[in-house]
């Protein structure tokens, strides 16, 4: 599903150059589910927004299904975030004057899917996610799990291969962590790939693999997860 | 992306901030208003001055005007009669021309039963009330017979009724033009328009004229031409004919009203361009204010744009989003501008009489146009909504 090959990515910070990934080579498969785990400032971040076609490595390959999506345009990239992959932010990100509906329905106006069927999916999609109650709620209104949810509920609504979530739980409490966790346990079980970054030993333990970042680097070996007590 | 979502987006967001969208489309209402009504109204003036000059069409005036050494070698000339019966028939032998209208007219003392006003008094031939389009608002008007004998019968203008009748009907009536008795035939309508000063006359058939006043001049002859065409070739043969049986050089000359009316339209037409354009400016600065709106909109919905980037929104529908906005903005304003134009230009037109002449072209031309300005003015800002990066935009707070 995913394949890096010597993905490095470097920042220019006035005349200093700054190697915040190091020659990562990483390979996901398909059905899996990964925790991406490191210090503050260890490239996390950095590294999902390469593998979620939002930015582009400074060096390497990088092949999403197959595709070396190093090389496509900007134009390519936006289609294969619309179709492939599913976001889901700490900040949750939702667009604040758009309904909990609407929010759920701005992936498929980028794919051009009909107003009926949008509406159909994304209610689907929120109430596979418990909020049929809150469709027509602004953000505003709702908790920060209920955004979160929604947050989700627009990441699969497209049905996507991969979900990318980069500290989804950050801005949540244990619990509402545990079921946002079980959501993302649930997608994984009907079939997407899901890499979540977290600071959280507890949000990891819900992953299958655990890779572990330092200075821009995957530290190795393989048994993070019995290290974190299971 | 479909259209239609587009513009359902820019309106919410237009919607989002109410007031700062009605400000901002207020210079754009403020200068296609400003560019409607110049316009409106200098097309209006131009074809209400065309009207009124060209009259009832074709017409051709003659003028005579002795030359330095006529007037030295006879310095009464101007005292005498411009014009003389024989004048007529050499004009009427012309193929070009259609018809004479010969006037003579003088200023004198109207009275009826012991109300007295001054008063031009006319004597016309019979294609005087044709050519200048002058219609009979009460009774009748002369009759061929009264044209040939001379009957002692008048046309009054509607001040004149006002002045010596004020309610009663005119109409049968003898007033006397100095001691002269003649009998009233019918009122004329008062005439409309910018011209329209209300003046105090009566028009007699120029036999009765004649008798009346004892003078036989003719002051002035307007001609005419069979067709627009022959207009030029009537105007130059009438005065050529003139200045070889007065045996003159260049006394006798013609003005054609239709190419009078061209200059005028011409200026007219100058003016409107140029005041138009001044106009125009601030439609200039109704879009700047557009362009600075949307620029102060991207920044403000820079996270919004890394939150679309991010769903998939490629960087072509983010450039069309906020050019949709700005078009819609600009369109708005463009449209109730047209009608805030239009309005004031139907006001205008009512006042002064001209005809209203907001045309379905000026209105499409408008519309277009104010599409155009937020086309134009919504570029910049578009395009730098498009230009952000995701990652930027989504950290940006
Ligand atoms: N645009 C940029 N220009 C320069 N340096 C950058 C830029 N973006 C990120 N960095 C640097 O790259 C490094 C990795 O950043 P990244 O956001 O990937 O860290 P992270 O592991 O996600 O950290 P955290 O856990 O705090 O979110 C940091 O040192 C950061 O300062
Ligand atoms: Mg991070």
């Amino acid at each position: 599903m995913i394949s890096l090959r010597g993905i490095t990515k470097t920042y220019e910070v006035g005349k200093e150059k700054v190697e915040v990934l190091k020659n990562i080579d990483l390979s996901v498969k398909a059905g899996e589910f990964v925790a991406i785990m490191g210090p503050s400032g260890s490239g996390k971040s950095t590294l999902m927004n390469i593998i979620g076609c939002l930015d582009r490595p400074t060096k390497g390959k990088y092949f999403l299904d197959g595709v070396d999506v190093s090389g496509l345009k900007d134009v390519e990239l936006a289609r294969v975030r619309n179709s492939s992959i599913g976001f889901v932010f700490q900040q949750f990100h939702l667009l604040p004057r758009l309904t909990a509906l609407k929010n759920v329905e701005l992936p498929m106006i980028y794919s051009g899917i009909g107003k009926k069927e949008r509406r159909e999916r994304a209610e689907e999609a929120l109430r596979k996610m418990g909020l049929a109650d809150r469709m027509d709620y602004l953000p505003n209104a709702l908790s920060g799990g209920q955004r979160q949810r929604v947050a989700i509920a627009r990441a699969i609504v497209n049905k996507p291969k991969l979900i990318l979530a980069d500290e989804p739980t950050g801005a949540l409490d244990t619990k509402t962590s545990r079921s946002i966790m079980e959501l993302f346990a649930r997608l994984n079980e009907e079939g997407t790939t899901i890499v979540v970054v977290t600071h959280e030993p507890e949000v990891a333990k819900y992953a299958e693999r655990i890779i572990m970042l330092r200075d821009g680097e995957i530290v190795p070996g393989e048994d993070y997860k019995r290290g974190l007590g299971q | 992306m479909r259209l239609i979502e587009n513009i359902k987006m820019a309106l919410s967001s237009l919607f989002a901030h109410k007031l700062r969208s009605f400000l901002t489309m207020l210079g754009i209402v403020i200068g296609v208003g400003a560019v409607i009504i110049v316009v409106a109204i200098g097309q209006g003036g131009e074809a209400a001055l065309k009207s009124k000059i060209v009259g009832s069409g074709n017409t051709i005036e003659v003028f005579y005007s002795p030359s330095e050494e006529e007037l030295r070698a006879n310095p009464n000339i101007i005292y005498q009669p411009a014009f003389t019966e024989e004048d007529i028939r050499i004009l009427e032998s012309i193929p070009e021309i259609k018809s004479v209208v010969a006037s003579s007219s003088t200023y004198g003392s109207v009275s009826y039963q012991g109300r007295e006003t001054d008063s031009t008094i006319f004597g016309i031939n019979e294609s005087f009330l044709e050519i200048y389009d002058m219609k009979i608002a009460s009774g009748k008007s002369f009759s061929a017979g009264d044209f040939i004998s001379g009957n002692r019968v008048c046309l009054i203008s509607q001040s004149l009724k006002d002045e010596l009748f004020e309610n009663e009907d005119p109409i049968g009536k003898v007033v006397r033009i100095g001691t002269q008795p003649v009998q009233i035939v019918g009122v004329l309508e008062k005439p409309s328009g910018i011209f329209a000063l209300g003046t105090k006359d009566i028009y007699v058939p120029f036999q009765t004229w004649k008798m009346i006043t004892g003078k036989s001049d003719i002051t002035q002859i307007t001609l005419q031409a069979a067709s627009p065409d022959v207009i030029q070739i009537a105007g130059e043969k009438a005065a050529y004919q003139l200045n070889a049986f007065h045996n003159t050089e260049d006394s006798y000359q013609v003005l054609n009203y239709e190419s009078l009316a061209e200059v005028i339209g011409q200026i007219t037409r100058i003016m409107t361009v140029t005041i138009g354009s001044i106009a125009g400016v601030s439609l200039f600065v109704g879009g700047i204010g557009v362009m600075n709106i949307m620029l102060v909109s991207v920044t403000e919905r820079t996270r919004e744009i890394g939150i679309r980037m991010a769903l998939g929104a490629t960087r072509m529908q983010i450039l069309t989003q906020f050019l949709i906005e700005a078009v819609i903005l600009t369109l708005i304003g463009g449209i109730v501008g047209i009608f805030f134009g239009w309005g004031v230009a139907e006001i205008f037109a009512l006042i002064l009489g001209w005809p209203s002449l907001i045309s379905w072209q000026v209105i499409l031309i408008g519309i277009l146009f104010s599409m155009a300005i937020g086309i134009i003015f919504g570029l910049l800002p578009a395009n730098k909504a498009s230009k952000l990066d995701p990652i930027e935009s989504l950290r940006y707070e």
